[in-house]
């Protein structure tokens, strides 16, 4: 290939990204689903803290119906759906109309799934298993390691960012970080789509200090932000 | 045969930096039987690499880019040309004799035109074109600031004021509509410190220039640097750039002059 | 021409393919949409398939291709000799004014010779069958047709959905378009990479640009990655270098293509593409200043075309045509508005057409005024009594009027693509059939014998 253009890099960042909160944000529903069955109605009021969201809803059903069906609300599975796909649809020669068109049907099974009569977990499954096939064909499909390694940084900053923002302990914070580490050490010198390694220290000293990032999840949250912003400040836009 | 010895630079000025600047000029006076150049020299400034091809309508363009930031774009020429309408200019393409975008009539142009063709008492395409520059320069206005570059010759016509851009394209709608050939010519012209407009008619053997701003012939005190159907084939400067700048300052300046 | 209605056609049973939802889904699934704007609003649409497939039978296939080879470079050669010695014109075959008035004439052209002097790389032609099985020509598309990629994509869906239907029935394989596409840019290529530009993904055809980019290995490129320095084309690359573009195939109309030559508000073109073109060292696919070959004006004159050019017989008809611009025809139309169908020749994709008997007395009075005022305007044709076909509507099959977009591909050698974008009305009552008025397609299946 060889000739990937700027605006494309950031693409397939965001295409990375995207797609990996939609998974992400699927997965942590889920068990806040599961907590809301029998225990403390009110634990989606946490989740929307990690955010610094207040509660708009009132019933834990409209909470859950906007965050994963709610294509208004910028937070939810849907809207991160359709932003992964805004994303994909201009890489077709990088990541094949293959791959796309599981991100299309990851968007019609999720719909389908807002009209399912089962259980929560069940009607999602098709849509996860969906996600599953894309990340199946970006494995198979991208030949091109740099254009592959891309998309799969913007998947590891997205992960470990939910994983601080929603307080997952140390040691899962600490594997999703290497995981990040590994993404990044592929990545080739002279490259504009470098990672700023100012930053990359700031995360370093805060998630291997003995605390982790308790208490200082906010400072991990601005740097891991900051990872791929342009360090000479011009040529890249942000999504 | 006059020798003029010319002169012209724009400088071009931004508020803030500008990047990706492509641009395209036509500012190499036009070879032909009637207008020899005998020395001429160019320079822009920031350095730009550039390259020469020659248009349709026989003008060469000069064109470059520039990709680093910068703030300004300079250009100048000057030379030696050799002008003698005695000898015939024959470069005749079909499309000169029909209406284009600027030229296009209206309503009340196409009624002055009947109005004006009726009194006309010569049927040779020049005595028309004399006939018509006289009557358009008892309507209009020479006027600056009413009309932009983007005027047509019916806006101006509705307007009754306009520079000789304005009075050109008006008298090239006139001629069109009695099919006659004519084309728009840009150039530099004595007494005049910035670019000039007039207009050259086919007399069915080759091109005669008429000035209907000064609503007379294009004699020898004349140099064409581009040619073409109206004002926007014959633009002598045009570029597009990237930044944020919000303002372009152009400042113009031409020097003509008769040597011996 | 009239092609025999053979025994192969009717000896075949005209069934769906397959399950019509079930391809919409395969097709809805792969992103095979269209963009268009309602209300200011952008929204993708499914562009609608019917299973039941058009079939060309191999005898009547080989009298289209030579027909449309024939007319395909009698059209090069025209738009060669209109940029050049305007032969046509000095000869009296083609009134002068018929050329310069058209919009689609590009005097900025005049001089430039194309690679290889092709000038229409990618023709669709526009066809539809008569009741008595005839082929006519209805319209040329020589500047950016499109619509290859529907039944590119839908055979691949209809062969993995219903593979019995393809079985030992003599189809001829269409997806050697992408093949064909290909070659056609290679030829033309001046050094470089191949490229198609497209306007971005709120395009109409976006879903085509991506896919044949994928499919060609082109680059899928966009005005801002693109530069001309030194009259070369370049696209910037991702690490901070340039890669040269040898061909554009470029979905943008020739009025936004450089704004330093033409529209100079363009947001989508590239600034001096012009320069980098008359250098001869970028291909443009298809060339500019085609509009004037395809005009509808001009239309009326490519069977001359075909005499004067290649000295042969045209082997497919026009759909008979008026020109108003001539005393006798201009006599006929007026004579006989109600029956003909009028088309204004600045306007595209089913627009400013008009059918006689759709207006009442006054209106058919009206509109013959405005032909007398402008009569190079408007061309009349007569109303082809369109052989119609059978479209699945609520599990019946109802018949409905449809053409056949034909598309030519000119590299070393002229080709015509072995399919087709067959396109219908979904209304009963209607001839138009653009996707862009809410028509549907078909497959279109060329026999093999």
């Amino acid at each position: 290939m060889g000739t990937i253009s700027l605006e494309h890099g950031d693409r397939l960042y965001w295409l990375g990204r995207y797609t990996e909160r939609v998974f992400t944000t699927l997965k942590s529903l889920e068990r806040l689903y599961d907590k809301l069955i029998d225990r403390d109605p009110k634990h989606y009021i946490k989740y929307l803290e990690c955010f610094g969201l207040s509660d708009d809803f009132g019933s834990p059903e409209k909470f859950l119906q906007s965050f994963i069906f709610g294509r208004e609300n910028c937070y939810s599975a849907a809207y991160s759906l359709e932003r992964a796909y805004d994303n994909g649809i201009v890489l077709r020669e990088e990541i094949s109309t293959e791959a796309l068109a599981y991100l299309q049907l990851a968007m019609d099974r999720l719909e389908k799934a807002d009209a399912s009569k089962s259980g929560l977990v069940v009607s999602l499954l098709p849509v996860e298993d969906t996600i599953f096939s894309f990340w199946g064909c970006i494995y198979d499909y991208v030949y091109d390691e740099e254009i592959k390694n891309i998309i799969l940084c913007g998947k590891a900053v997205e992960r470990l960012e939910l994983c601080v923002r929603l307080k997952y302990n140390g040691e899962l914070i600490n594997r999703e970080f290497e995981r990040l580490c590994r993404n990044l050490s592929k990545i080739p010198k002279n490259t504009p789509y470098r990672y700023n390694t100012e930053q990359l220290s700031v995360l370093v000293e805060i998630i291997e200090s003995e605390n982790c990032c308790k208490g200082r999840e906010n400072q991990v949250l601005t740097a891991l932000g900051k990872l791929f912003d342009p360090v000479d400040g011009k040529g890249r836009k942000t999504a | 045969m006059k020798k003029l010895q010319f002169s012209f630079s724009t400088k071009l000025t931004f508020d803030d930096y500008v990047h990706d600047h492509s641009f395209a000029l036509r500012f190499t006076p036009v070879e032909s039987p009637a207008q020899h150049i005998t020395a001429f020299g160019a320079e822009i400034s920031p350095f730009a690499s550039t390259r020469n091809t020659v248009d349709a309508f026989g003008n060469t363009v000069t064109s470059g880019f520039l990709q680093k930031e910068h703030r300004f774009l300079d250009f100048e020429i000057n030379g030696i040309a050799e002008i003698d309408i005695s000898k015939p200019k024959t470069d005749f393409m079909p499309c000169y004799r029909y209406q284009t975008h600027f030229t296009k009539p209206d309503v009340a142009l196409s009624e002055f035109h009947r109005f004006s063709a009726e009194k006309c008492s010569c049927s040779d395409p020049y005595g028309k074109a004399m006939f018509y520059s006289e009557k358009i320069s008892e309507q209009i206005r020479y006027e600056k600031g009413v009309t932009t570059i983007k005027t047509t010759a019916a806006e101006a016509f509705g307007l009754k004021a306009g520079v000789c851009q304005d009075y050109a394209h008006i008298l090239l709608s006139m001629l069109r509509m009695d099919g006659i050939p004519c084309r728009y010519a840009a150039g530099l012209a004595c007494c005049d410190g910035e670019t000039h407009g007039w207009v050259e008619v086919w007399d069915g053997e080759k091109w005669v220039g008429i000035d209907p701003a000064n609503d007379r012939p294009a004699n020898e005190d004349y140099l064409i640097l581009s040619q073409g159907r109206d004002f926007g084939d014959c633009a002598i400067d045009r570029g597009v750039m990237f930044g944020a700048y919000t303002k372009q300052l152009q400042l113009i300046s031409s020097k003509l002059e008769e040597i011996a | 021409m009239t092609i025999a209605d053979t025994a192969v056609c009717r000896s075949r049973p005209v069934t769906p393919v397959a399950d019509a939802g079930e391809i919409n889904e395969l097709l809805r699934r792969y992103g095979v949409k269209f963009g268009i704007y309602k209300n200011g609003q952008f929204k993708e649409q499914l562009f609608p398939f019917d299973p039941i497939p058009r079939i060309i039978p191999a005898e009547d296939f080989k009298g289209i291709e030579k027909g449309l080879i024939q007319r395909v470079d009698a059209l090069n050669r025209f738009l060669y000799d209109i940029y050049h010695e305007k032969n046509i014109i000095n000869d009296g075959i083609v009134p002068e004014n018929f050329v310069y008035i058209s919009s689609g004439y590009l005097p900025q052209c005049e001089g430039i010779t194309p690679p290889n002097k092709i000038y229409s790389h990618i023709s669709g032609i526009d066809l539809v069958q008569g009741k008595g099985k005839e082929w006519y020509i209805l319209e040329d598309n020589l500047r950016i047709p499109s619509g290859a990629s529907y039944p590119l994509i839908a055979r691949e869906l209809t062969r993995a959905a219903s593979p019995a239907a393809f079985s030992g029935n003599d189809i001829i394989d269409n997806r050697n378009y992408a093949k064909l596409l290909k070659e056609t840019m290679d030829f033309a290529n001046r050094g470089g990479i191949n490229a198609i530009l497209t306007p971005g993904r709120y395009n109409a055809a976006y879903f085509e640009h991506s896919y044949l980019a994928e499919l060609t290995g082109a680059a899928l490129v966009q005005n801002d990655e693109l530069f001309v320095e030194d009259n070369v084309l370049y696209q910037k690359t991702y690490s901070g270098g340039k890669t040269k573009i040898g061909a554009l195939y470029r979905r943008i109309s020739d009025e936004y293509l450089d704004p330093l030559t033409f529209e100079p508000t363009s947001l989508i073109g590239i600034p001096n593409l012009m320069e980098a073109y008359r250098s001869g060292n970028v291909a443009i696919i298809n060339a500019l200043g085609n509009g004037v070959a395809d005009d509808k004006g001009i239309y009326y004159f490519v069977p001359k075309m075909i005499k004067y050019y290649l000295g042969e017989e045209p082997i497919l008809k026009n759909a008979p045509t008026y020109l108003p611009f001539y005393n006798e025809d201009r006599e006929y139309v007026l004579k006989n508005l109600e029956k003909l169908v009028i088309k204004d020749v600045a306007e595209a994709g089913g627009y400013g057409v008009v059918f006689g008997r759709d207006l009442d007395e006054k209106a058919l009075e009206d509109f013959r005024q405005t032909i007398i005022r402008e009569p190079r305007r408007f061309i009349a044709q007569e109303v082809i009594d369109f052989l119609d076909l059978p479209i699945l509507e609520n599990g019946g099959e109802v018949m409905r009027k449809a053409d056949l977009r034909a598309f030519v591909l000119s590299g070393e050698k002229t080709k015509v693509w072995a399919s087709g974008l067959t396109r219908f009305s979904r209304n009963p009552d209607s001839f138009v059939v653009n996707s862009s008025q809410g028509g549907g397609f078909k497959d279109t299946w060329v026999l093999s014998r």
